[in-house]
């Protein structure tokens, strides 16, 4: 039994020389070592500058599987590989996607969608209305699929209520009522199309991991927490891309990402810390590249609460609040002041604001309401969700002081906050709460029907509680109004009756940075947060 | 011998249930909601009641723990209520790279660790020895986070060496095995030292050097050897803690372990995840503390593990 004992001990020791040896001490660095990094994939012989571009991003999709997608990372990723039916550019127009073209019947009660001919799924398979229908009754747990759990985005196509293959190409989709924005809602990321053969191969609880789609990049390999790694389709209906392969590395720590980006590990990262902007702005090789996002930041509150029920105190707490500062100090400059509850790009926006900061304004208007001796108030927050959240919101607290109004911050994680704020009234511990929310789908329906809108209290995400008629039978109208002018100006109107109520403290609209190294061309930087390399080549 | 051993493994058993009794109740005792976090903000309440529903989660806990019992007894550990995938699959992915790396940085540790310590306490205040334990106070004191980026800077950046982060070939393990290994480098380091000091201090050393030994046959033999016993414990008690205690290397360096997981997997409550993981982490570390004792008798032969002389 001793010898054994010895003999492990003495292999733990040979382990420990064998691997001691490994360490950065002179011996080792003196050996020639690569200067490309080494990536573990079959292209590994080939130089960087073969374009394979590698993407280095803060998350990893929980899932590519239509029905579980919930996260701009997962649709960042898709859209590689699996295409919708409707692209909505980054300018916010609805381009053909795989639906060449798309119009209302008569009645505006069904939509027939017109799909590209000549397209093939990675495996072969024809792509077809029937294939839409499929995908979209998966989707929605319609059809066959009736009785089996819908997509967490199942509420995008709530509205549609049969999808009718007309013929080989044609899909028709019949609505509960007309819904102007249902185009829009299709470009969705999560609204991809995949190969019904390669979804019916799946087990019953088989999970998704390899997506067959139409995109002009087929899967190779997804190593769980490192990357996922695509290869050119050579078949690609919309021409092969100049990329040979494409690699999205999984780096939550974002001044790893910066690291990489410096070393040439990575030829573009996502989310540059505000921090790192100076330093690789000085950097000939690297670019920074600004761009908007869609997610405005918010403090909303609890209107069915004093002091909150009374709007000339919401409003007070919107002049008492420098947003500018915010932005110059705490995000070096990126983003901007809200001037409406939804960001600029969205169809439906009219600027309306932003809110000047004037705490005399403020402090007036407090007096007014009776609160000039200031008031305490519960203000909810979240930690690590949005780009320094809990900076952003002890600025808040110490501007909301100036006005005498002293703020007791709680904090939570997120798992733990959205079921903290998002309660019905009666359980609500909070009288001001931040959120952010994304119009992913650039239409003013998205960002203001399911916050604004009375019938969407708790457990919908409208947790100011706000409730007025007139946005109401606005919001209701624009939905079901075809025409885009008319629709255009009842969210106008809803938008200023909004903003003069005032159910939230109106912060920012989200800016995203990111940095690409010099000699990467083409990449696509996309307000819904995606980074897009159909299009990219390296010189 | 072999006694003991089956009677420490049988022991093992009740301290896993704890465990996973424990680790069950404490990840529901933490407020929030799977379902809202698996489904986000954007998702239906009609989704998330169907979620709710999928994991049990509307049950008492003493159904949804038999549950989960039952289906561990027959080697299902459930699914990710995240990916969806099974935990078995999502732990096997990743748990070898969190041993890789922490055997590696364990390695790492013993050898220079202890290398430190008997060249210090043999050589007691002489240069040597002042400046490796200036450097294990450093090393001992410094935050992991920031010697990770540290490393980075110097090693990817400015040397362009080592690559910063990722997982392949042995030049990704080197800095994160590095940062994950130097505290417990350290810490062996001080404790072989003082250990080492005890020990040299005492009689039978002494009558080894009176009878004219040579002074590494001395220290090797006669001294090293006893001054083991809390070294070897110490490193027993440190692995379990690199492994357990790797996320913040791994976060730094996009190492794909078990750590990481743990952490996405508690921050998106996702139960059957952290269940699992801990489990296993547990499995591993009782498996550790029985291995460290079982060395104890081979460093102290006054040390037995018979039946009669422990009861």
């Amino acid at each position: 039994m001793r010898k054994y004992l010895f003999g492990f001990l003495v292999l733990l020791l040979m382990t420990g020389l064998l691997f001691g040896g490994c360490a950065p001490d002179e011996e080792v660095v003196d050996e020639p070592v690569d200067e490309e990094p080494v990536d573990e994939e079959p292209v590994d012989e080939e130089p960087v500058d073969d374009q394979n571009l590698v993407i280095a991003i803060g998350a990893e999709p929980e899932s590519l599987d239509s029905l579980l997608m919930n996260s701009a990372p997962a649709a960042t990723v898709s859209e590689h590989m699996v295409e919708t039916l409707v692209y909505l550019a980054v300018d916010g127009t609805l381009e053909p996607g795989l639906a060449e073209s798309w119009e209302p019947t008569e009645d505006g009660m069904a939509w027939d969608l017109k799909m590209r001919e000549g397209v093939t799924f990675h495996d072969g398979e024809p792509f077809n209305a029937e294939a839409v229908k499929y995908n979209l009754d998966r989707f929605m747990a319609y059809g066959d699929f009736e009785g089996e759990t819908a997509a967490i985005y199942a509420f995008l196509l709530d509205q549609i209520n049969e999808f009718e293959v007309i013929d080989e190409y044609t899909l028709r989709l019949h609505l509960d009522q007309q819904f102007a924005p249902i185009i829009s809602h299709l470009s969705h990321s999560f609204v991809g199309m995949h190969s019904p053969a390669s979804l019916e191969a799946l087990g019953a609880d088989e999970a998704l991991e390899n997506p067959v789609g139409t995109g002009p990049f087929k899967v190779i390999n997804w190593d769980r927490g490192e990357e996922i790694s695509m290869e050119r389709n050579e078949d690609y209906w919309g021409g092969a891309p100049e990329l040979e392969t494409v690699t999205f590395k999984f780096v939550p720590e974002s001044s790893s990402r910066v690291i990489m980006l410096e070393t040439g590990e990575a030829h573009a990262i996502m989310a540059v810390p505000p921090t790192e902007i100076d330093r690789l702005e000085a950097d000939a090789e690297i670019d920074v590249v600004f761009e908007n996002s869609v997610r405005v930041i918010y403090m909303g509150f609890n209107m069915e609460r004093e002091p909150f029920d009374d709007a000339r105190v919401r409003q007070a707490l919107n002049y008492a609040v420098d947003k500018q500062a915010i932005i110059e100090t705490i995000f070096q400059g990126v983003g901007e002041p809200s001037s409406a509850p939804v960001v600029p790009a969205v169809f439906g926006y009219e600027q309306v604001g932003p809110y000047e900061y004037d705490p005399e304004r403020a402090m007036e208007l407090l007096e007014e309401a009776g609160y000039g001796d200031g008031f305490e108030v519960e203000l909810f927050h979240p930690t690590g969700r949005y780009p320094q959240d809990d900076v952003v919101t002890e600025a808040v607290q110490a501007m909301l002081a100036e006005v005498g109004v002293s703020a007791s911050l709680t904090t939570y994680d997120w798992g733990t906050y959205l079921d903290t704020v998002i309660v019905p009234p009666e359980d609500a511990e909070h009288d001001m709460y931040m959120l952010g929310w994304g119009t992913v789908t650039l239409d003013a329906d998205y960002g203001l029907y399911a916050l604004f809108h009375s019938t969407q209290w708790p457990p919908r995400n409208n947790v100011s509680y706000y409730a007025n008629a007139d946005v109401d039978a606005l919001l209701d109208e624009a939905r079901v109004t075809p025409d885009t002018g008319v629709r255009e100006g009842l969210y106008a109107e809803a938008i200023e009756l909004i903003w003069d109520d005032a159910p939230w403290l109106f912060l920012h609209n989200e800016g995203q940075v990111n940095a690409v190294r010099s000699n990467v061309h083409g990449l696509i930087h996309h307000p819904l947060e995606n980074i897009l390399a159909w299009d990219a080549y390296i010189e | 011998m072999y006694g003991y051993v089956i009677r420490r493994l049988l022991l093992a058993i009740p301290v896993l249930i704890g465990v996973s009794i424990l680790v069950f109740a404490i990840i529901r005792f933490i407020p929030g909601d799977p379902a809202r976090a698996v489904a986000g903000v954007n998702a239906s309440p009609e989704y998330i009641e169907q979620v709710r529903r999928d994991l049990l989660l509307d049950e008492g806990l003493h159904v949804q723990y038999y549950v989960y019992m039952s289906n561990l007894l027959q080697g299902d550990m459930g699914r990710s209520t995240f990916t969806r995938r099974p935990v078995t699959v999502e732990l096997m992915q990743r748990f070898p790279n969190t041993l890789l790396l922490s055997a590696t940085a364990m390695a790492f540790a013993i050898v220079f660790g202890m290398a430190a310590g008997i060249v210090s306490a043999t050589r007691r205040y002489s240069l040597f020895d002042n400046t490796s334990m200036l450097l294990a106070l450093f090393g001992v004191a410094a935050p992991v986070f920031w010697l990770g980026i540290m490393f980075q800077l110097l090693f990817s950046v400015q040397l362009g060496w080592l690559p910063s982060g990722g997982i392949g070939t042995w030049k990704h393990l080197v800095l994160p095995a590095l940062t994950l290994g130097l505290a417990t480098t350290a810490l062996i380091a001080r404790i072989t030292r003082s250990s080492m000091l005890d020990v040299l201090g005492q009689d039978y050393i002494t009558t080894a050097r009176s009878k004219g030994l040579v002074e590494r046959v001395v220290v090797y033999k006669h001294a090293l050897k006893n001054a083991m016993i809390p070294v070897v414990t110490v490193m027993g008690l440190q692995f379990g803690t690199l492994l357990g205690g790797a996320v913040l290397t791994e976060t730094v360096f996009s190492w794909p372990g078990v750590g990481r997981l743990m952490v996405d997997s508690i921050l998106a409550r996702d139960y059957p995840v952290v269940q699992g993981a801990v489990l296993i982490l547990a499995v591993l570390f009782v498996t550790i503390n029985l291995v460290v004792d079982i060395i104890y008798a081979f460093l102290d032969p006054r040390i037995t593990y018979g039946s009669k002389e422990v009861e």
